[in-house]
């Protein structure tokens, strides 16, 4: 492991790697990535793979789309010869009340301007779509055709090899005890691997951010809540989209090797590091999913797990350096849909580190709390 | 939602350990709900038609199908066990509810106490080919057999020498399966050296040192090619050759099925001796989850003997701390101490020390009373353990000092060398003839003057290792009695050819007697007439249509 680096970025998810490589692509030298685990191995690995451009802010539909356009010349845009399992059938929000429906007009209308070809579409046009969807109550959706799935593994390993050709060093199993620094200065980062010394440090360790902004005195306004998982035995394919309702709280979709992925946000759970499964996950989606999709009573289930959103006040990610430290930057808060925007936030990390303009224009300071300028997203799961 | 039932101890698998913890429990009024995933209760026990070795009171020289009998009356007739076959343990969550998947529905307990007995899975080896059909694990040949009645292939290559492959080997011959060899990439033959006899004394050559390279076949198994190696285990050059098989079976140990105790996140290490990823536990079977104990292969992989002990530890413990009135504890505490007692004398001997160094890297003293006891190998046994044939020397050791004890009449003569617990020889003879001086792990001794030649011995001993010879049974001949577990069986008068322990052919014999009673338990005693000069040769017949030879 090198014992000096320009920059050290902490967590070897999806961001972490994304971030890493887009540094080294401006010609940042001596980016070491430090991962406690495998990689992949928090959120990103346990997350629900899905890829969306449909969301209520422009902000997150633009960060969205451009990061669909990476994960669309994955191979050629990072020069890496990884196939992400990028499957575009698209998302299918489906709408159960007016205010719903209301709120998915107002949506595709931002979608709409920034080119994403979402639209509107009725009960008998969703189960046009997905043939076995239960349209009981359901009084119409919005369908986003570029919308879908890729391999979160795929994509992490995608971004780690290409950072590393560009000459990143990866080290995983390596944790963090400790940020020292001096006179509010960072001067290094000390593993349970070694010293390495540097200036410059990114927090992207995901559901654990905010513990390790704590090393360097900084309270970041985020916390993280376990969300569960699920994946059944790969059948033949049957489910074209991915399918999601805000209202009952649950998505749903089958990956390209057969298998469905299924998911709901969590009551009343509380903050916490927790990520073990529960039965009451296991039968309150199991009933969810066969109430949305009949067929999948027939259907075994494989696995369940869970993993930890990192959840921000306005639920959009801080993407920002911070006052406390000088050269310390996060990007966390990423409230359930990092794996999906990570290409475009490693791009803003690299702007914001290299002092750039930023690329896009976003606000995801994280000073903006201060300046009250928040615009909560409204469509989460 | 919340229909989560209540119960005192749930066991998890109905193996020889699930089987013993249920009783050990539900013997001092614990509700037990004894879950198996398969539709029979038994595990192993089940396929296992050799008899079983070990103390008596552990049901040595016992055959596995009839401990699992034995074991499943007792567990049906107790009223306080509830039996849940083709019944899935799905987890064990953090707020200690277990899910059982039973007649496809998902049902909810919340248990004072749990004990995880879910055994083992075969590991597999990596070679050209393996994917073929006609590779088989052993444990998938013996239900195939046992179980099934099915035979796996006409011809089989037994890869590893440890004592599922030889038993198994010996059961295919059983079967009428033609064993092509056992290989064993070891120095050194992994079971017990009585299983290596048996199989060497039908002609089946045991190749140590040897491993296979690849499975040779289009579309199944036709051949294998093996190799020698050498001490530090790589191929010897030009050592190539080509076994004709139509089914290759592998015999490479096991691995604990820990996959349930991961997801209650138990605490684990990974001990080679052990067999891989074991759960950390005390001495009571309790592993770093409170009230969650495991027993049998899945604490480490041992033999289902110390999995029943094991089984019985766990469930005592559960019931001392679940039955809390005085008399009781004091009854549990005296049983769990005799039980503790048995499993540290099983593993005193020296087959036991790889067990032993295994327990002692998860902070276990597996000796703590038989210490002193521990004895080393008493003869040379180095020979034997290479080629299942016993040396000369080994067999001088074991028979009378002096010529004239064989004028006396008929005399047990003892052909086991090696130290393994194991005791029915000595406790079947009505004459207290035979002796291991104290320990079961010693070599058991016929005191000459005392033995009759009774022969009772011949069908009780595990190993197959017992025989009455006559010498002077006539001016020319001699009489040897011997065990046979084959089909057809010999009928008197009989001509029939007779093998030495190489299993070579030496001569023809007479069958002069044969005893296949209740007491002989399908081990037909036979005693054949035979030339004087071969008496001490003698040790295996063929019979006319019979055994099928390696």
């Amino acid at each position: 492991m090198k014992n000096r680096a320009s920059v050290v970025v902490i967590g070897g998810g999806v961001v972490g790697n994304s971030i890493a490589y887009n540094l080294a692509k401006r010609g940042v030298e001596d980016v070491v990535l430090v991962e406690r685990s495998f990689l992949a191995s928090g959120a990103t690995g346990r997350c629900g793979a899905g890829v969306r451009q449909q969301w209520g802010t422009r902000q997150n539909c633009l960060l969205a789309r451009e990061s669909m356009k990476v994960f669309e010349n994955f191979k050629d845009t990072l020069n890496v010869n990884v196939d992400i399992e990028l499957k575009q059938k698209g998302y299918l929000l489906l709408a159960y009340s007016n205010n719903e429906l209301e709120q998915f007009k107002k949506n595709i209308k931002v979608q709409n301007s920034l080119g994403i070809p979402s639209k509107l579409v009725t009960p008998q046009e969703a189960k046009y779509i997905v043939p076995d969807l239960n349209t009981d109550k359901l009084i119409g959706g919005a369908f986003c055709p570029t919308d879908g799935h890729a391999n979160p593994f795929k994509v992490t390993y995608g971004y780690s090899k290409a950072a590393e050709n560009l000459g990143v060093e990866i080290n995983k199993f390596t944790e963090v005890n400790e940020i020292k620094t001096e006179k509010g200065k960072i001067i290094g980062v000390q593993t349970n691997k070694g010293f390495i010394e540097t200036s410059k440090v990114v927090d992207a360790a995901g559901g654990w951010s905010q513990q390790i902004a704590k090393m360097v005195n900084a309270e970041l306004p985020v916390y993280s809540e376990r969300h569960e998982i699920l994946v059944t035995e790969p059948i033949k394919p049957v489910l074209d989209p991915m399918l999601m309702s805000f209202s009952y709280n649950i998505y749903c979709q089958q990956t390209p090797d057969g298998s469905f992925i299924m998911g709901y946000g969590p009551d009343n759970e509380p903050p916490s590091f927790d990520m073990h499964s529960s039965w009451q996950f296991l039968e309150t989606m199991s009933k969810k999913a066969v109430w949305l999709l009949p067929p999948l009573n027939k259907l075994r289930i494989i696995r369940q797990w869970a993993g930890l959103y990192n959840m921000s006040p306005d639920k959009q990610p801080i993407v920002s350096k911070i006052k406390e430290v000088e050269n310390f930057y996060v990007a966390c808060g990423f409230s359930g849909h990092g794996f999906m925007i990570a290409p475009a936030i490693g791009v803003l990390m690299a702007d914001i580190i290299t002092e750039s303009d930023l690329t896009y224009n976003v606000v995801l300071d994280i000073e903006r709390y201060k300046r009250g300028e928040i615009i909560s997203e409204p469509s989460v799961v | 939602m919340n229909n989560i039932e209540k119960a005192e101890l749930i066991v998890v698998g109905g193996g020889p350990a699930g089987l013993s913890a249920a009783l050990a429990a539900a013997d001092y009024g614990v509700n037990v709900i004894l879950v198996e995933e398969r539709e029979f209760l038994g595990g192993q026990l089940v396929k296992q038609t050799h008899r079983f070795f070990g103390s008596e009171k552990e049901y040595a020289g016992t055959r596995g199908i009839d401990i699992s009998k034995f074991l499943v009356e007792k567990i049906k007739e107790n009223e306080n066990i509830k039996i849940l076959t083709s019944s899935r343990v799905l987890g064990i969550y953090n707020d200690k509810i277990v899910t059982i998947l039973a007649n496809n529905k998902m049902i909810k307990y919340s248990p004072k106490a749990l004990i995880l007995a879910t055994g083992a899975s075969e590991k597999f080896l990596a070679f050209e080919n393996n994917d073929l059909p006609g590779v088989f694990g052993a444990g998938a040949v013996q239900t195939l057999m046992n179980l099934y009645g099915v035979l796996p292939s006409k011809k089989i290559l037994m890869v590893g020498s440890g004592n599922i492959g030889l038993i198994v080997s010996y059961q295919l011959l059983q079967a009428g399966v033609k064993v092509a060899c056992i290989i064993e990439a070891a120095p050194r033959i992994g079971g017990y050296s009585v299983h290596a006899s048996k199989l060497a004394r039908m002609g089946v050559p045991i190749l140590t040192s040897h491993t296979i390279k690849k499975a040779v076949g289009k579309d199944k198994v036709e051949g294998a090619i093996i190799c020698q190696l050498d001490s530090s285990w790589r191929e010897i050059k030009d050592t190539e050759q080509f076994i004709k098989c139509d089914a290759i079976c592998l015999s490479v140990g096991l691995s604990p099925l820990t996959d349930l105790l991961k997801q209650a996140n138990v605490k684990t290490s990974y001990v080679p001796e052990l067999g891989g990823y074991i759960p950390l536990r005390d001495e009571n079977m309790e592993t770093s989850i409170k009230n969650l104990f495991v027993a049998g292969d899945v604490s480490g992989i041992e033999e289902a003997t110390s999995a029943i002990i094991e089984g019985q530890i766990a469930g005592l413990n559960v019931a001392k701390r679940i039955k809390k009135d005085i008399d009781n504890q004091v009854k549990i505490e005296k049983k769990i101490a005799e039980a503790k007692d048995e499993l540290e004398l099983l593993r005193a001997g020296p087959v036991g020390e790889k067990v032993r160094n295994g327990l002692k890297k998860i902070g276990l003293d597996p000796l703590k009373n038989y210490g002193e006891k521990v004895s080393t190998e008493e003869f040379d046994i180095s020979f034997l353990m290479k080629t299942g044939i016993p040396s000369k020397e080994n067999l001088k050791k074991k028979l009378p000092l002096s010529e004239d004890v064989f004028n006396k009449g008929p005399i047990a003569i003892s052909e086991c060398f090696q130290q393994f617990p194991c005791d029915p020889c000595v406790k079947s003879c009505p004459f207290d003839a035979i002796s291991e001086n104290g320990s079961i792990n010693n070599i058991p001794y016929v005191n000459f003057e005392k033995c009759t030649g009774c022969g009772i011995c011949v069908s009780k001993c595990p190993g197959l290792a017992m025989f009455v010879v006559q010498k002077n049974y006539t001016d020319s001949t001699s009489l040897v009695t011997l065990p046979y577990e084959f089909l057809p069986k010999p009928v008197k008068n009989q001509i029939v050819l007779v093998l030495n322990r190489e299993g070579t052919e030496i001569c023809e014999g007479t069958v002069k007697r044969v005893r296949d009673g209740k007491i002989q338990d399908k081990t037909t005693v036979v005693t054949i007439e035979i030339p004087k000069e071969y008496f001490l040769e003698a040790r295996n017949i063929k019979v006319d249509g019979g055994q099928k030879h390696g």
